[in-house]
Formats: structure tokens, sequence, C-alpha cells
């Protein structure tokens, strides 16, 4: 047995030779690695941006791609005495007494490794500028900023919506699950918003070795960092060139169009006027533009597609109308005598065409949009039924579509009347008004257009959606297939009769069908809609929903808009 | 001259011996005045500003003097009084630590004493106190039957100021506190199954955050277990401990660490965790002294310590600017001078019939050992960065004054009994 100061002595030898080992693995066996590495770097933490997923149309053309922008950086360690900032100021056209300052005091800082900006959103151009100068800049780094281009003549702006940057004075607050940082971007609004989670990716980040001088050495081996994850790419079931077209034809315009594939509820084309231009986001929005469009009294920053609340008017005879041949409560060639008035308790309710029809039946109602005979109808209809019916069209709920912010609009019931009129405040008499599609009864451009998809379809199509290839749940509707026969005719003659309402909106394939409507509008000129779908070989192909705000009677403008949508659609049909 | 000095009074003659001359022992000593001048060459070049007041090669010239003073001095200091008020000291060091407390906060810690424009630290010769209390203790315990209270006891003795002095916060020095009795309980005789089990949990603690290393550590405690035939009850409640420190262990992790300790041990298993935080000063010290080679680049000629890249340069991180500037073979002396120091100390004390002295010497070895080891397994990476200095090597006054108190009383118990 060795004594114990034997053994206390060994287990210090062995301690130091481990020791030695250790020092002679990095100076023996490792010098040359480490001697590379010598000679006066630093360690520089640079995040890499995940470039945002591209947003396509269905054809896969790109409605918006990324484009770079750029932030000036420097970090104190690094800004030595041969700092240039006489070149700086020159160059940059900062105030530099204040930046060399802040720098000073950082260097003794525990932040002297980091970043600090200094300037925002400088373009390629600046930057080489700076780049050619690097050498007099010592710590100057760029960070790259990404911005949105919108390449498409398809502008999309309410769909889309923007993105902004998260800053230490800015109240607005980003989903905070997804970890930001500050000078990150995130969507602000629309699709950008609303997909935020996949469209934004994964940053990355890499260790580099920097030199004193500024000269970058390359990634730091030891720990490269980890590469940016890009963001996913959306399709979107928008058709760019149906949706140039359609924000074409709005363009001196106010209202709302769009434009739904029935068989899958995919939106083909949407839009809502007037609307704003979305490159003027790619920085920081200037606050007297957005307070400009805030205040604007046309509203351009409401989606009027699923915010806009209108009256029907006469589309929504349809859903009277397949009430009375559902349930069987007039036979289809009951009549009635148009004589432009009807007198109902103390008042005289108009139909549109104050010569009068004359006589009329249900089909003839629908084709030339009749009133009288509507009001006749309500006698024969209880309050309850006809908003069952209507609310089985989906009217009165959202739809769901993945666009933020929409409205479900207005089905009045009693209760709603009494609370709104009082209980002997509204009378029958209201009752005329909402058969017709006005009053109290508002709707989305967007419910309207589901409402034609489901007549398109007999009852069965689905969630109208933006990005391609969800799954969508159904909407469905179930009548009896008589009475979507009926319904279909009846439309088919607004557009192709001779003495249809719809005329403005036939093609020559004659596979359009509509109805036009009238919102009555207090406060000014009422709003022209048409509503309809149009058949390429039996099968529906486009189901759509046309309001011109002010567009007054007759509904020839929001019908001959939706002409050039179909004829479009007839041209370019199937869609992929 | 002195023995002619009448010493009346009572207490002085208990604090004052009379050494028959200066007897200095250079086996030990020599080796140091080799540490102080490699530090010397290294620090003339790493300070910022090379003025008298401020450089701190200059200002160490002056703590060597003042050193100097004090080792002379020491010779005429009667060491047993330390036996003698051994727990005195010991009870003094908790007030003192206790009163820290109290004190404003340095830099985020609360380790000193401050008394208008002067700051103390008494952890630092408290480490000297611990090393008299625990070594009269073990000097008076002979009675081979009470080994495992007199473990226990111990233990404690080291372990209560060892957690004060965590909670200030200093992980380093409760690291010393903590090593400081084992290789006194070693000495002292106790057996070394008991030590053993001593030493088990902590390594079953660092082994339970890996399940295959923890089933291994098991096997092997198991097998030693077997073989030294403890009573059977004792080998069961020795397993059953051991286990279930490491169950606890993930607990301590979440709950009694703090966040920076925890930071610094996940960065030592991998400095590159964070490499312009924690690690950086590993990374940049390895860099240093991986590119230093075989000789070095010279003194004063180190691009990477130059440069500043590497802060604490002429404290903590001494040994990276002597890696770098005079290479492996700066490092193989700085080694082989400190292992022949520590060698002889302990050679001496095995000598030493005195159980107390014996003790002390014993203890002053692992002082300097625990600080050597951390400080230069900090800068190559292989143990956390705690701040422990290096002895004789890093600047630093006090630190260097209670070295050199040290080696005198080394010097002084060597000349008292042989």
């Amino acid at each position: 047995m060795l004594h114990k100061d034997r053994k206390l002595i060994i287990f210090l030898a062995g301690i130091f030779l481990i020791i030695f080992f250790r020092f002679y693995f990095l100076q023996i066996q490792q010098q040359q690695e480490y001697e590379k590495k010598a000679g006066g770097n630093s360690i520089r933490n640079i995040i890499l941006n995940a470039p945002r997923g591209i947003i396509f149309d269905r054809n896969h053309n790109p409605i918006v791609d990324n484009r770079q922008i750029y932030d000036l950086s420097l970090i104190p360690f690094d800004v030595t005495e041969h700092f240039n900032y006489t070149l700086f100021e020159k160059v940059t056209g900062l105030e530099v007494n204040k930046i060399a300052e802040s720098v000073k005091k950082k260097k003794n800082s525990f932040y002297r490794f980091r970043p600090f900006t200094v300037k925002r959103h400088i373009d390629f151009e600046k930057r080489s500028q700076l780049e050619e100068n690097k050498l007099d800049l010592p710590g100057m780094i760029f960070s790259e900023f990404p911005a949105r281009t919108y390449p498409d003549s398809a502008k999309l702006t309410h769909v889309l919506g923007y993105l902004r940057v998260v800053t230490e004075e800015s109240a607005i607050n980003p989903p905070v699950d997804l970890k930001y940082k500050l000078g990150d971007v995130f969507g602000f609004s629309g699709i950008e918003k609303m997909y935020e989670s996949s469209l934004r990716g994964k940053d990355g980040t890499e260790y580099r070795l920097v030199d004193i001088y500024g000269i970058d050495h390359g990634v730091l081996a030891e720990n490269p960092g980890t590469l940016p994850v890009p963001g996913e790419h959306l399709i979107l079931s928008i058709d760019a060139k149906m949706q140039a077209l359609v924000e074409k034809l709005f363009l001196d315009k106010k209202g709302a169009v769009v434009a739904l594939a029935p068989a899958t509820g995919e939106v083909l084309a949407i839009h809502s006027a007037p609307d704003y231009n979305l490159d003027s986001f790619a920085g920081p929005v200037p606050i007297e533009l957005w307070e400009g469009w805030n205040s604007d009294p046309d509203k351009p920053l409401l989606n009027r597609v699923v915010q806009g609340l209108y009256p029907p008017g006469s589309t929504m005879k349809l859903a009277a109308a397949a009430l009375a041949v559902e349930k069987k409560k007039v036979s289809t060639d009951w009549k009635v005598h148009c004589s432009g008035v009807y007198g109902f308790g103390d008042r005289n309710f108009h139909c549109w065409n104050t010569a009068g029809h004359g006589e009329v039946d249900l089909n003839l109602a629908i084709q030339q949009s009749c009133n009288v005979y509507f009001y006749h109808l309500m006698q024969k209809l209880s309050f309850e039924e006809w908003r069952d019916m209507v609310e089985q069209f989906h009217f009165g709920e959202k739809t769901g579509i993945d666009i933020l912010g929409e409205k479900k609009g207005n089905v009045p019931n009693k209760d709603y009347m009494n609370s709104r009129y009082g209980r002997y405040g509204w009378a029958a008499g209201n009752l005329l008004t909402f058969i017709i599609g006005q009053g109290d009864v508002l709707v989305t451009p967007l419910q309207v257009a589901q409402f034609m998809s489901l007549i398109a379809t007999d009852g069965n199509t689905y969630q109208p959606h933006l990005v391609k290839n969800q799954d969508t749940p159904a909407v469905q509707v179930h009548l009896q297939q008589n009475t979507w026969e009926f319904i279909q005719k009846a439309t088919w003659n607004v557009v192709n009769h001779k003495e249809g309402t719809g005329k403005q909106a036939a093609v020559k394939g004659g596979g359009v069908h509509g109805k036009t409507g009238t919102a009555q509008n207090p406060h000014g000129d009422d709003h022209s809609w048409f509503a309809g779908f149009m058949n390429v070989k039996d099968k529906p192909i486009i189901s759509l929903a046309v309001i011109v705000e002010h567009g007054g009677k007759g509904s020839v403008e929001a019908a001959s808009i939706s002409r050039k949508i179909f004829q479009y659609a007839e041209q370019n049909s199937p869609f992929k | 001259m002195l023995n002619k000095i009448p010493l009346l009074n009572n207490f002085l003659n208990k604090v004052i011996q009379t050494p028959e001359g200066l007897v200095i022992r250079w086996r030990i000593i020599l080796p140091v005045f080799a540490l102080l001048l490699i530090s010397l060459i290294t620090l003339k070049h790493t300070g910022d500003t090379q003025t008298l007041l401020t450089s701190t090669y200059y200002k160490q010239y002056i703590w060597l003097g003042l050193g100097t003073l004090v080792f002379i001095t020491m010779q005429w200091f009667r060491f047993q009084f330390f036996q003698e008020y051994a727990y005195h000291l010991y009870i003094l060091l908790f007030l003192f630590i206790v009163i820290t407390y109290f004190m404003p906060a340095i830099g985020g810690a609360k380790r000193w004493l401050i008394l208008g424009p002067f700051t103390f630290q008494p952890s630092e010769i408290g480490k000297l106190f611990l090393v008299f209390a625990l070594a009269r203790y073990l000097a008076e315990q002979q009675n081979r039957k009470r080994e495992i209270p007199v473990m226990i006891i111990t233990l404690l003795m080291a372990i209560m100021p060892a957690y004060l002095v965590f909670k200030q916060p200093d992980f380093g020095t409760a690291i010393v506190y903590g090593f400081i009795a084992i290789p006194m309980l070693y000495w002292s005789g106790i057996r070394s199954f008991y030590l053993f089990s001593v030493i088990a949990p902590v390594i079953s603690i660092i082994a339970a955050f890996n399940l295959l290393i923890f089933s291994i550590w098991m096997t092997v405690l198991l097998v030693i277990i077997y073989f030294s035939q403890p009573r059977i009850i004792h080998g069961v409640a020795h397993f059953i401990a051991n286990i279930s420190c490491g169950i606890m262990a993930p607990y301590i992790w979440n709950n009694i660490l703090y966040h920076h300790q925890k930071e610094r041990i996940l960065t030592l298993l991998n400095p590159m965790r964070d490499p312009q935080g924690a690690g950086y000063q590993v990374i940049q010290s390895i860099i240093a002294i991986g590119s230093g080679g075989l000789w070095g680049k010279g003194p004063g000629q180190g691009t990477q310590t130059q440069l500043r890249y590497l802060p604490v340069r002429d404290t903590d991180f001494i040994i990276s600017v002597i890696g770098e500037e005079m290479g492996l073979a700066g490092i193989f002396i700085i080694l082989f001078c400190f292992f022949i120091m520590l060698y002889w100390i302990i050679t001496y004390a095995a000598s030493i019939s005195n159980r107390f002295s014996s003790l002390v010497l014993v203890g002053f070895v692992s002082i300097l050992f625990i600080h050597f080891t951390v400080n230069l397994g900090m800068t190559v990476g292989l143990l956390p960065v705690t701040g422990l200095p290096a002895p004789f090597l890093s600047y630093g006054g006090s630190f260097l004054l209670t070295c050199t108190i040290i080696l005198a009383m080394v010097n002084s118990i060597i000349n008292h009994h042989i």
C-alpha cells in the first residue's frame, strides 16, 4: 500500500497531466486552426431573415413577391477610431454627433456586440455606396428588411393586406406566440395577417468572424448557426387576369364585386372600390397617407365585399319565390294584376314600373322584377317562414371566408323588430319592404354571390375561400329539385328573355342566369345590383355578385359589368 | 536582538514567536518565484495604460513588496495561535459574511465589507480560517469508531460557510470552501469508502442529466459498494441515497440555481451556445491559447490578447495570455513549478507528526490546487467560468496577499517542526 501522501501526489499529477494534455491538444494538435482565427477577430451575430412566402394566383402567377430593402446598423465594439464619420454623414445624411456619442457609450456597455440600427429602409443603391467605403467604416453592417412588391397588374388590395414593423413605440401588438423581435415585420391585415404563421417562416442566425478592420472571415466553424426556413407559399384561388379586369371595370366607380366557382367555393375575383395603393406600405406608412384614407368619406379601407352592408334589393325576391314553390304556397301559374301600385293599410306600395306589368305569374314577376306580385305573395307567407328560408340561404351569418373582419348582415325577425321599433312600432307593411329586399334586410355582396352559387348547384356548394387546397366545409340547402329548376329557369329568363331586366348581362352562349336589384339608399342615388351565375355545357362555372354604389335604378351598370366578367369566364373556362 | 526584548504581555507571548533565524524553504519558494516572474513578464505588456499609478504591472510590484513584508513578518507569528483561536475565527468568518449581506452590492454581488474608501472581502481570508477550524476539529478526533459523525460534522463545517458565500453570490469561492474539506478528511485518515460516499452523490447529481450515463454510474456504484463490503444496511442506504440524489437533481436545477449559474454550466458544456455572451471569453481564450503553439508568439506579441479581444486578461484569464505568448512551453513551466511546490508541501506534511500542522498544510495545498485547477480548466473550456484567479499568476492584490500568507505559514510551520 502506498502512503497517503504518495496517493495525493499521484492524484495531483494526474490532474495536472489532464490539464497539460488539454493544452497540448489546443496548442499543438489544433494550433493551425486557431492561428487562422487569431489575428484580431470578433464574432458577429447576423440574423438571416426568412423570406416570406410568396402569394400566387391560381395559375401560379406571383401576386405578392419579396424585395429587399436594408437597415443600416453599427456594432459599437467594432467601430474603431478609424471610423470616418464625415464620410458617413455625407452618404447617409445622418446627424453623426449623436451617433458617435451613443457608439462611445455602448462601447463600454454589455451591448457592445449588439448591432444598433441607425437608419432604416435604405435602398440597394445607397447600400452599395456605403459598401464601397467599407474599410473606412468599420463596424457597419446591413440587415435585410423584407418588403413586399406587387408584380401583377391585379392589385387585390383589400384581400392581401400589408405588413408592419414591430417597433418599440408601436401600439400595435402582433401575435405573441410567434415570438417577434424589434424590427421584424408581421402581417397586419388581410391574407398577410390571416396566414401569418405559415407565410412568415423562421429566421435563421449566423455567427461570422470579422476582424477589427471589419473584414469578414466567414462563418464560425464551431457554430455555423441555423438556416432560415422560408415561409410557405400561398396559392390563391384568384384568377389574376379576371381580377385585373374587374379592377379595371371599377376604376372610376364605387362598389364591390365577388366571383366564385360554385362547384368549389373558390373565389375567382374579389374587389372593393375605391381601394388604395399597397406599394405605399413597403416601408413605414406615412401618417398623413394613413389618416387620409381613414377619414376619406369613400372609405377606401373598407372591404365592401365582406364588410359592406347593403339591402339586397330584388335579388332577395328569389328567396320568397323559392319558398312559394317549395311549400306550394301558390301555384306557379297563379296570376296577379300589377297596376304599378299596391295599397296596403293606409299606404301605397309602388312597383318600380309605375305603368304596371299587367297580368304576371311568378316566372314573369321574377323576370320583370314586379314588386306588386311579391306584395300579394307576401300575404300568403308568414314572417317566420320567409325568414327561415332567407336564413337557409345563409344570410344573416358569416360565410366563413378566410378574410378578416367579415360582417354577418341582418335578417330581421320579430324580436329584432320589436326591439328596434317597439312592439307596436312596426306592422305587416314592413314585411312588404323585406320581401323585395329593402329596409332592415342587410347583406354583404359575398353572401349574395354564395346565394347564386347555391342556386346554380341545386344547393351544393362550398364555403367561399381564397387559399386553394383547403378542406372547405360544404354549404348546402335542401330543396326539391323542381324548386331549383323553377328558380334556375326564372333567372335564365331574367337575362335571356327579351323583356328581362338583366338583358345587359347576357352573353352569346346564353348560359347566364341572374337577378337584378336596386338597393334603396336614403343618402343618395340607389345602388345597382346584379347577381347571377353562368353555365357552360350545363355546368355552373362562375357565380357572382356586383354592386355599383349610386349606380341608379335599372341595374344597367351592374349587369353590364357582370357581362364583361362572364365573357371573360366563358373564354377562359374551365378554370384550372 | 529580538531574544532580548522582554515579552511582558501574555497575549503578545501567544502571538509572537522567536525563530532562530529566517530559514526559507527554497524547494517551495523558488518555484513560486518562477511563477511570479512569468506573471510579471506577462503583465508588463497587458496593461491598458503604462503609467505608474494605473498600470497593473507596476501595481503588482507594490503588492509583491507588501507580500514580501508580510512573508517575513509572518515568520515571527506564532501559528499555534490559530489552533487555539480556530473556532473563534471560524465564527468571526460567519459574522463577516452575514454582514456582507447588508452591504451595498458591487457588480450585483454582496461580497464586500465596505468601510468608507476601504473594501474588504472576508470570504478571501476566510479560506484560511476554514482550514484552521477544520484542521483543529479533525486533529482532535482520534477515535476510529466515530468516523461517520466526524465526517458529517466536518462536511457541515465546510458547507455552511460555502452556502453563505454561494448566496452572496460567489460561486467560485463556494467551490473552494466545499472542496477544502475533502482532501483534509482524506488526510485525517478517514476510510476511503466513506469519502467515496460523499463524492458519489455529487457524481450522481451530474450523471442524472443523462439517463445512459446515470445507468452506467449506478452500475459502477453497485460494484464499488459490493467490493467495499460495508454492512448490508449501509450498502443499501448508500445506494438509495445516490438514486434519490439523481432524482433530486432536476429539481435543484430548476429551482435553486441562479440563471447565470445555469448559463455558466450550459456554456461550459458548449461555449458556442452563446458566442457573444457567456461563451465569448472562453472562445477568445481558446483561440488565444490555441494560436500560441509550442513556443508562443513572444511576450507582448499576442494578437488576440493585445488587441483586447480578451477581457479580464490580466486577472482571471492571464493563463490565456501566457498560453498565447509563451506557448505550451510556458504552460509546461507553470504546471511544473506548481507541481513541485505542492509536491514539497505534501511531502513535508507527511513527515510532520503534529496532526493540526499537517492538516493545515494539506488544507493550504487544497486551496492553491483548487484555484489553479479551476482557473486553468476554465481558460481551456474544461470547467465553468467561476472567476477564480490563478495563484501567483493573476493580478489582484488581495488574492496575492492571501497566497503570500499561505506561503509564509507553510514556511513557518515547516520550520517549526522540522
